[in-house]
C-alpha cells in the first residue's frame, strides 16, 4: 500500500506492526509504502495516525506489486458484455497509463518539461515590488487605534501631516509625492535628520542627541548652527554621504585625543561639547567583519542571498513550532561563513547569537540608536565563538607565515588588530606569554592539534603546530583589546 | 572599585530619598535613568544596584507556553453544567472578535469542564483545583490564584508579548529585564536574569526571543538562555586544547594593556570590561557548578521527581530555578512548550500527566516545589519586612504563568473576579479545527472526553472567558 500521513503512523495486519514511521509532517498521497503479506482470506489492517498537533489526516491506497492488475486494469477480466462504453473508456485509459511504453515515454517527457520549467522560473530573482492601487483604498481613523475598528465617519485623504507643511507643488499625493518631499531643498528636517546621524555614526551621539526624535520628546541640539550648518552643506554637496563623512572624519574634532581633561570632564561630563574624543565601542556587525578583516578570511564579495555562519547548535530547534521551515540551521559552508555580517540570515525569533550579545537591535522596531553595553556574554563570545576562534587561528597562521621572527609576528599582529605598534612594555608582556605558551603546547601536542582544528578554513601547511598554537592564542588576545574593539 | 564614590552618589541620593513619595521601583529606576542618573559604566561589574531597599529579591515565572484551559485547572465553574451545549450569550461575548479557528462556525455552544474540581484550604479562603493538577492542591495554601489576567490578543504571539512587556507590539522590555534593571544584580557570578527551555510535545507553539528581550534597556538587562545541551550558557566552554591556566594567562595580557589604555584615556568604561571579562572567567567555574545537581540530598529527588535529574527536563529546570535562586539571580523564567491545546485537552491538559502520555505526574508537584521556594526565597527574613508584598509578587508571576491567552476565543478577557466560589456565568467556548470533541453524552459528563460522540458543530473546551456578570461586556 502507498499511504501518507500527519503526522506519524503505524500499521497493522491482524494484530502484527506491519509498518511505522515516526515523523512529524503534513499529510499527502505516497509519502511511504508498506509492502503487505495478506494471508488468503479476510484479513485486519489498522492504520494507527499519530498527530502532534495542528490538523491531522491520512490517505491510503493499495498499489499493485509488479505482474498484479494495475489501476483500472481489473476491468478487463469482465466479460465483454458486461463492459459498457464508460468502462470501456477506463479500461483504455488504464491500460495507457500502465501498458503503453509509447504513451510513458510522452508522460515522462513531459514531466521532464514541466521540472525544467520550474526550475528555469525558480532560478529567476524575486524580489518584491510595490505599486500604487489604481485607486486609492478608503481609509478612516480607527476607533481607539484598533484594526478592526475603522470610524466610516471620519475618513483619511492622504497627505503630509500638517506640522510638516504641504507636498510640494505637482507632487502627487503617493509614496513617490513623499519621497519628493522628503529630498526637497526646501524640506530642513530631512537633511538635519541625516546628518545628525552621520554625526552620531562618527562622534557616538548625535548634536541632538535623541537622533531618533526631532519631535516634541526629542532634545534640543547642542550645537543648533552647526547643525543648520551640516544640513546646508550636505544639500550643497548633493547628498553625498561620502563628502560629509570625509568632512566629519577630516575635522579636528574627530582628531581630537580621547584622553579626557580633568577640567573639561568637570564642566561637561557628557562630553556634549566634544572637549576630547569620545571612545567607543564598535557595533555588533563591525567587531565580527573587522576580526575576518585583520585575519583575511572577510569575503567581500557584494550583494546575494544571506549567508548562515557559525552558531552553537539547536538554538532555532527551541524556539521554533515543528512544523516551521525555519526550525534547523544548517550553516554555509566555504565562502559564505566569512561575508559581512550585514548579508547574516536574521531569524527574527532566534537573533544570530554573536550579534545580540553586541546590543544588535533585535530588527522588531526601528532603531536609530543603539545602547552600548559591556557583559561577561561579551567576553565568552569573543573568546570562544567558533567565528572569533578561527579568525586568531588564521590571523595567527598567516602572521606566522610573513613574518620569521617573534617581535615582528607580534609587531604585525598587533597593528593589523589596532592600528598601532606594541611599545616595550607591552612586547615584553607579549613576548613572554608567546614563549610560555610555546613551551606548553610543545608539550601538549594533542592540546595544539585539538585547537588548531577550529574552522572550516583551511589550515596552513608548513607551520609548526606549537607555534601556531601559540600565536593563536596571542591572536586572540589582540582580538580582545579595548584598542582593537574601540573606536580612540 | 567597586565602592562608589561620594560624589558620584549626590543625584542617586536624590532619588533615594525621594523614592518613598513615588509609587513603584520600576517608576523611580527608570526615571532616574531617563535623568542620566546612572553612570553607563558600572565599575562594579553587572548590573547597578538599586539606590532603594528593594521588597520583592527573587522571581521564579513558569510560563507554560500555549495557554491551557483554566476552566479544566483553576477556574471552578459547575453551573456551566446546566449551560451544557447552549449558545452563548451575546452578552457575555461582547462583540469580541473572532480567530480564524473559530469564525466559520454556525453556533457555538458552551462546553463545561468535564474534569473533577477539589476544593482546597489555601489558608481559609479556599481554592478550586481540577484532577488535572492533582499534587497542587497539597500546597495551595502557598499560592495566590489571579483570576483577572486578560490579554486583548487572540493569537499567540501578540499576546505572549504583551503579558511578557505589557504591550502587544514588540520592541518593549521583558517582566525579566525590568526586574533585572530595577533590582540590580546580587550575583557576581551568573546572569541576572536566566531563561529556561524546555521542550513539550505536540502543539509546540513558537517562542520568540523578544519574549525574554531587553527593549530599549541596555541589552545586559536580556534574559540569558541556560541551555540543556551543549554549552549550558552560549560560548561558555573554552576551545579544545585550551586549559583554565591558558585563559588566565591570556586573561591576564589583555588586562594589562586595558590598564595602560586606562592610564592614557582615564576612560572608566575601560575598569568596567576588565571587571566583565574577569566575571567571564568565573562563570566559566561558577556555570558548571550550578548545573552539576550531583551533590543535591535525597528529599531533592522526592521532591521533584527522578524526572529532574535529567537536564532539559521540566522538573530539571525547575531544581535548576531553585538553585539559581538560591545563588541570587534575580529573576528566572522557565518556559514549558507544548501547551497549547484545541482537541486534546484530556491528553495534554494539566501538566501533561497523566498514563496516556507516559510522562511523569511530578512536573506538577514539581512546579509546586518550585513554587514554595520561590516564596520562601522571595520572603526570607533577610529581606526586611515586607513580607506580604513579596509573597504576593513572586506569587502573582506564577500564576499569572498559566493564564497566557492564545488562539481561539481564549485569548477573550479573562474574568476580573476575586478568588472565591465561583459565581454563575457561562462560559464562551472555543471550537477548533480539530476533530470536534466534547463531553461523552453516554457517559457522565465528568468521566471523559470523548472524541467520537457529538454534534458536528460543537466544541471542545474553552480556554477563556467568562465573566463575572453574564450581562458584563468584555472590558
Amino acid at each position: 500500500v502507498s499511504l501518507g500521513s500527519d503526522d506519524g503512523f503505524q500499521l497493522f495486519v491482524n494484530g502484527a506492526l506491519a509498518g511505522e514511521r515516526r515523523v512529524e509532517r503534513a499529510a499527502a498521497p505516497d509519502q511511504d509504502s508498506v509492502h503487505l503479506h495478506l494471508p488468503q482470506g479476510r484479513s485486519m489492517l489498522v492504520l494507527k495516525v499519530v498527530n502532534t498537533g495542528g490538523d491531522g489526516g491520512f490517505a491510503l491506497r493499495h498499489r499493485p506489486a509488479p505482474g498484479e492488475l494495475a489501476g483500472d486494469l481489473w476491468l478487463a477480466l469482465l466479460p465483454g458484455d458486461a463492459r459498457d462504453p464508460g468502462l470501456d473508456r477506463r479500461l483504455v485509459a488504464a491500460w495507457r497509463r500502465h501498458c503503453s511504453p509509447s504513451y510513458a515515454g510522452r508522460a515522462a517527457a513531459v514531466a521532464s518539461a514541466e521540472q525544467q520549467l520550474a526550475a528555469l522560473e525558480s532560478a529567476i530573482p524575486r524580489t518584491m515590488v510595490m505599486s500604487e492601487d489604481p485607486a486609492p483604498r478608503p481609509t478612516f481613523v480607527l476607533q481607539r487605534g484598533e484594526y478592526d475598528k475603522p470610524d466610516p465617519e471620519r475618513p483619511v485623504a492622504r497627505d503630509l501631516p500638517a506640522l510638516f507643511g504641504s507636498l510640494p507643488d505637482g507632487a502627487p499625493p503617493n509614496r513617490l509625492g513623499l519621497a519628493q518631499w522628503v529630498v526637497s531643498d526646501q524640506n530642513p528636517l530631512f537633511l538635519r535628520v541625516a546628518v545628525n546621524r552621520l554625526w552620531q555614526f562618527v562622534f557616538g551621539q548625535g548634536l541632538v542627541r535623541t537622533s531618533e526624535d526631532f519631535g516634541l520628546q526629542g532634545e534640543w541640539p547642542s550645537h543648533p548652527e552647526l547643525l543648520d550648518w551640516l544640513a546646508c552643506e550636505f544639500r550643497a554637496r548633493g547628498h553625498s554621504l561620502r563628502a560629509m563623512l570625509r568632512l566629519l572624519v577630516t575635522s579636528e574634532t574627530f582628531q581630537q585625543q580621547s584622553r579626557r581633561p580633568a577640567a573639561a570632564a568637570a564642566v561637561d561630563p557628557d562630553n556634549r561639547l566634544l572637549g576630547w574624543f569620545p571612545r567607543r565601542r564598535l557595533a555588533a556587525e563591525a567587531i565580527r567583519d573587522q576580526a575576518l578583516f585583520v585575519s583575511g578570511l572577510l569575503v567581500e564579495r557584494f550583494g546575494g542571498p544571506s549567508v548562515k555562519p557559525y552558531q552553537p547548535e539547536g538554538l532555532w530547534q527551541e524556539v521554533a513550532m515543528p512544523q516551521s521551515n525555519t526550525r534547523t540551521y544548517v550553516p554555509s559552508s566555504g565562502a559564505d561563513l566569512w561575508r559581512r555580517s550585514l548579508y547574516v540570515y536574521w531569524k527574527r525569533a532566534c537573533p544570530p547569537p554573536n550579534m545580540l550579545v553586541f546590543d544588535a537591535p533585535t530588527r522588531e522596531s526601528c532603531t536609530v540608536r543603539r545602547s552600548s553595553t559591556n557583559t561577561p556574554l561579551q567576553a565568552l563570545a569573543l573568546w570562544n565563538d567558533e567565528q572569533f576562534v578561527e579568525a586568531a587561528r588564521v590571523l595567527a597562521q598567516r602572521t606566522l607565515a610573513e613574518r620569521t621572527d617573534d617581535e615582528a609576528r607580534l609587531q604585525l599582529m598587533h597593528r593589523r588588530c589596532t592600528g598601532h605598534a606594541l611599545d616595550d612594555q607591552q612586547f615584553a608582556a607579549a613576548q613572554s606569554l608567546l614563549h610560555s605558551l610555546r613551551e606548553r603546547y610543545e608539550a601538549a601536542p594533542a592540546d595544539a592539534a585539538a585547537l588548531l582544528a577550529t574552522g572550516a578554513a583551511p589550515q596552513a601547511a608548513a607551520a609548526p603546530a606549537d607555534d601556531s598554537a601559540a600565536l593563536l592564542l596571542l591572536g586572540s588576545a589582540f582580538l580582545n583589546l579595548d584598542a582593537t574593539l574601540w573606536i580612540d | 572599585m567597586d565602592a562608589p564614590t561620594p560624589d558620584r552618589l549626590t543625584r542617586r541620593r536624590f532619588f533615594a530619598a525621594t523614592a518613598s513619595t513615588l509609587s513603584g521601583a520600576l517608576g523611580v529606576t527608570a526615571l532616574a535613568s531617563s535623568l542620566g542618573a546612572m553612570p553607563r559604566a558600572s565599575s562594579g561589574g553587572g548590573p547597578q544596584g538599586p539606590h532603594f531597599r528593594p521588597r520583592c529579591k527573587r522571581v521564579i515565572y513558569l510560563h507554560m507556553e500555549g495557554g491551557p484551559s483554566q476552566l479544566d485547572l483553576f477556574d471552578y465553574k459547575p453551573r456551566l453544567q446546566e449551560w451544557y451545549d447552549q449558545e452563548l450569550p451575546d452578552s457575555v461575548r461582547g462583540g469580541q472578535r473572532l480567530t480564524g479557528m473559530t469564525s466559520g462556525q454556525s453556533r457555538f455552544p458552551i462546553a463545561p469542564s468535564a474534569f473533577r474540581f477539589s476544593r482546597w484550604d489555601n489558608g481559609g479562603d479556599g481554592v478550586w483545583i481540577s484532577e488535572l493538577m492533582p499534587h497542587l492542591g497539597a500546597v495551595a495554601d502557598e499560592l495566590c490564584f489571579v483570576h483577572s489576567m486578560h490579554t486583548d490578543a487572540i493569537n499567540h504571539e501578540p499576546a505572549i508579548t504583551f503579558v511578557q512587556t505589557g504591550t502587544q507590539q514588540p520592541g518593549r522590555p521583558s517582566f525579566g529585564a525590568w526586574t533585572s534593571y530595577g533590582l540590580g544584580s546580587d550575583n557576581r557570578n551568573l546572569p541576572n536574569f536566566v531563561v529556561l527551555i524546555t521542550q513539550g510535545f505536540g502543539n509546540m507553539q513558537a517562542l520568540a526571543s523578544r519574549f525574554w528581550g531587553s527593549g530599549f534597556l541596555p541589552s545586559q538587562h536580556q534574559g540569558c538562555k541556560l541551555r540543556s545541551s551543549g554549552d549550558p550558557v552560549l560560548y561558555l566552554n573554552d576551545p579544545a586544547g585550551v586549559s583554565r591556566a591558558d585563559r588566565r594567562a591570556m586573561l591576564d595580557l589583555v588586562a594589562d594593556f586595558g590598564r595602560r589604555e586606562l592610564a592614557r584615556t582615564l576612560d572608566p568604561e575601560i575598569e568596567a570590561r576588565i571587571a566583565q571579562q574577569e566575571m567571564a572567567f568565573r562563570m566559566q567555574a561558577s556555570v558548571p557548578e550550578l548545573t552539576d545537581v550531583s551533590g543535591e540530598p535525597d528529599s531533592t529527588w522526592k521532591l521533584y521527581g527522578e524526572e529532574a535529574r535529567q537536564p532539559g527536563t521540566f522538573a530539571g529546570s525547575c531544581l535548576l530555578a531553585r538553585r539559581l535562586a538560591e545563588r541570587g539571580v534575580r529573576f528566572v523564567q522557565l518556559f514549558m512548550r507544548g501547551w497549547d491545546q484545541h482537541g486534546n485537552r484530556p491528553r495534554r491538559c494539566g501538566c501533561n500527566a497523566g498514563p496516556s502520555t507516559g510522562r511523569s505526574p511530578h512536573c506538577c508537584s514539581t512546579s509546586a516545589g518550585a513554587a514554595s521556594w520561590t516564596t520562601r526565597w522571595c520572603s526570607s527574613p533577610a529581606s526586611s519586612g515586607a513580607r506580604s508584598t513579596a509573597r504576593a509578587a513572586c506569587r502573582a508571576t506564577i500564576t499569572a504563568a498559566t493564564t497566557t491567552r492564545d488562539a481561539s476565543p481564549s485569548g477573550w478577557p479573562a474574568a476580573a473576579r476575586a478568588p472565591g466560589p465561583p459565581t454563575a456565568g457561562p462560559a464562551t467556548t472555543a471550537t477548533t479545527s480539530w476533530p470536534i470533541r466534547s463531553p461523552c453524552t453516554t457517559c457522565t459528563p465528568r468521566c471523559c472526553i470523548c472524541s467520537a460522540s457529538t454534534t458536528s458543530a460543537s466544541s471542545t473546551g474553552t480556554r477563556v472567558a467568562t465573566s463575572g456578570s453574564p450581562t458584563s461586556p468584555a472590558p
